[in-house]
């Protein structure tokens, strides 16, 4: 079955509007990481994956691995290049850096991820998230920038289920609160519900503490195998268990369900059955909170509760420290920010830290945690398990 | 000065937001000739019969590529309204209304509904689907020649 997988460090850039250029971006996230495995050189990597969306978008700037490779003084001989699926890019990288060690073909990759959004005009980005659906035919509507989309979901949500707009703000207050630890976060300021519930809308019933923010950054991450990873850290190691990757439709004619994520169901199911664990055994999550309303769906699909009960799981405190499974400790991507292609890495940093008991407010105990990512329109969806035991 | 496209006149096709409609850059133009014509169209596979949207020339079921071309629906019932009053896309006027809208039974996908104000469209409502033409890109040619291409789109229309 392969050689076990290991993720060993991991290290960010800032998050936020930052005054900085990708590649200025994608040095302090190298850097980051290399400080946090003392023990390993830039010259013991044999592999880099960047995880970037907008890179010819925003960037103008192609083929982006050797550049970031010349610049973090990594010489790859065995894998060097981009990885694409926009919010979830980063994650996309981290698992096919564990196929290629499992299966021999590298021993140490780096896998970074993260983008350079922000340009002067705001709108630059809105209009080249019309490319992020199916562009010829529901970005040429207008469809692509997700407040609209998502604020179908949560209307529909609430009719279904009863999903209370409170709900949803509970979710960005508690976001909020442990984002407010995370020194590399957009947002390091606590929010009361009062100031959740009468933030401006900005597409109803989504307001603005709903949404999370346009971003720049970086993260990185080192995977390795076992018998490497030895070499480099006498941390507790941290193993790859499981992961899963679906999708199911891409154009909004050819959704299933708005409310009920089907591509999520069967990525979590894939990375539940190869990690060997049920949702129960889940210790601590980063689910992709790109909105609260995407928490919520989230807790219900990837098997926390029961379909329709996310709401009510978020209100009892069950997604918080000491609740069944504290979900989004770093802040998420509601505090943290969204830099697509970095996100998926900013979630297996906070899980790396929490399994190695090192996080800025540690889960006690965790021995198996969960990332997720949605991309697109919820097009797909990606889940990693990561665990203390093999 | 060089360099900067845009100061020399020029338009980026890469950044356009339509696609390119024409049959010399498109097989699936028939759509496009379609709706021209009034008519909101799709493909579907001659060998096993599975409708498809958007209209392609592989049947994503069978793998077949004889299609052929068949109407949809142009009125359909809104499931679900959003209304975006702010940042918008570029190309866009506040407020941007989209709808989830069942083509009766046929088809459902999000669309966006013009000539329509926050507030005006709910669940339940009819809608009807309609062509609506786009500015055409002047395109660079061969010689300096600039090839005008007429283009088309298709919105929803509250009934
Ligand atoms: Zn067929």
């Amino acid at each position: 079955m392969g050689r076990n997988v290991c993720i060993i460090g991991g290290g960010m850039s800032l998050w936020g509007v930052r005054q900085a250029t990708a590649r200025d971006l994608y040095q302090e996230a190298g850097k980051a990481c290399f400080d946090d495995v003392p023990g390993l050189s830039n010259k013991d990597v044999d592999g880099l994956l960047v995880g970037s969306a907008f890179t010819e978008r925003s960037n103008f700037q192609t083929h982006l691995a050797p550049l970031v490779a010349e610049y973090l003084g990594i010489k790859p001989k065995n894998i060097c290049c981009r990885v694409e699926l926009l919010c979830a890019s980063g994650s996309s990288g981290i698992i096919l850096a564990y196929g290629l060690i499992k299966s021999g073909l590298a021993d140490v990759i780096l896998v970074t991820g993260g983008e350079k959004l922000y340009t002067p005009q705001r709108w630059e980005v809105f209009y080249s998230e019309l490319g992020t659906g199916d562009h010829d035919f529901d970005g040429a509507q207008g469809l692509g920038l997700p407040p609209p989309f998502f604020s179908m979901v949560a209307q529909k949500h609430m009719k279904e289920y009863g999903t209370t707009e409170e709900q949803l703000s509970m979710v960005s207050v508690k976001n909020r609160r442990n984002g407010a630890r995370n020194p590399k976060a957009q947002f390091q300021k606590e929010i009361t519900l009062e100031d959740a519930l009468n933030a401006p809308p900005i597409v109803r019933p989504l307001k603005l503490f709903d949404c999370c923010p346009v971003t720049d950054g970086a993260a990185a991450v080192i995977i390795a195998s076992e018998e490497r990873a030895r070499e480099y850290t006498d941390k507790p190691l941290v193993y790859i268990k499981g992961t899963g990757q679906a999708s199911v439709n891409n154009a909004s004619a050819n959704m299933p369900s708005m409310t009920t994520w089907e591509a999520l169901k069967i990525a979590s199911q894939e990375a539940y059955r190869k990690a060997g664990v049920k949702p129960s055994d889940i210790d601590v999550a980063q689910t992709h909170d790109c909105f609260t309303i995407s928490e919520i769906i989230e807790y219900e699909d990837l098997g926390f509760c029961e379909k329709g009960e996310g709401g009510l799981f978020v209100e009892e405190g069950r997604s918080d420290f000491g609740g069944d499974v504290p979900v989004n400790t770093d802040g998420g991507l509601l505090s943290c920010g969204h830099p697509f292609g970095g996100t998926g890495i900013r979630q297996a940093i906070e899980i790396l830290r929490q399994l190695r008991g090192d996080a800025f407010k540690q889960v006690e105990g965790a021995r198996t945690g969960l990332t997720h990512n949605l991309s697109g329109l919820t097009a797909a969806h990606t889940v990693l398990i990561y665990g203390r035991d093999v | 000065m060089k360099g900067i496209s845009i100061l020399e006149g020029k338009y980026a096709m890469s950044m356009d937001m339509y696609p390119l409609q024409d049959k010399s850059f498109n097989r699936i133009h028939p759509f496009y000739d379609n709706l021209k014509e009034g008519r909101f169209t799709t493909t579907k596979c001659k060998d096993c019969g599975t409708r498809s949207f958007p209209p392609r020339v592989l049947c994503p079921e069978c793998l077949s590529e004889e299609m052929e071309w068949v109407d949809l629906p142009m009125e359909g019932t809104v499931l679900c309204v959003s209304e975006q009053l702010a940042g918008v896309p570029l190309g866009f006027t506040p407020p941007l209304i989209m709808a989830h809208v069942d083509l009766d039974g046929e088809l459902s996908y999000l669309g966006r509904v013009q000539n329509c104000q926050a507030g005006e469209l709910k669940a339940g409502d009819r809608v009807k689907v309609v062509a609506i033409p786009i500015e055409s890109i002047p395109a660079e040619g061969k010689k300096g020649a600039i090839i005008e291409m007429e283009r088309v789109f298709y919105v929803f229309e509250k009934i």
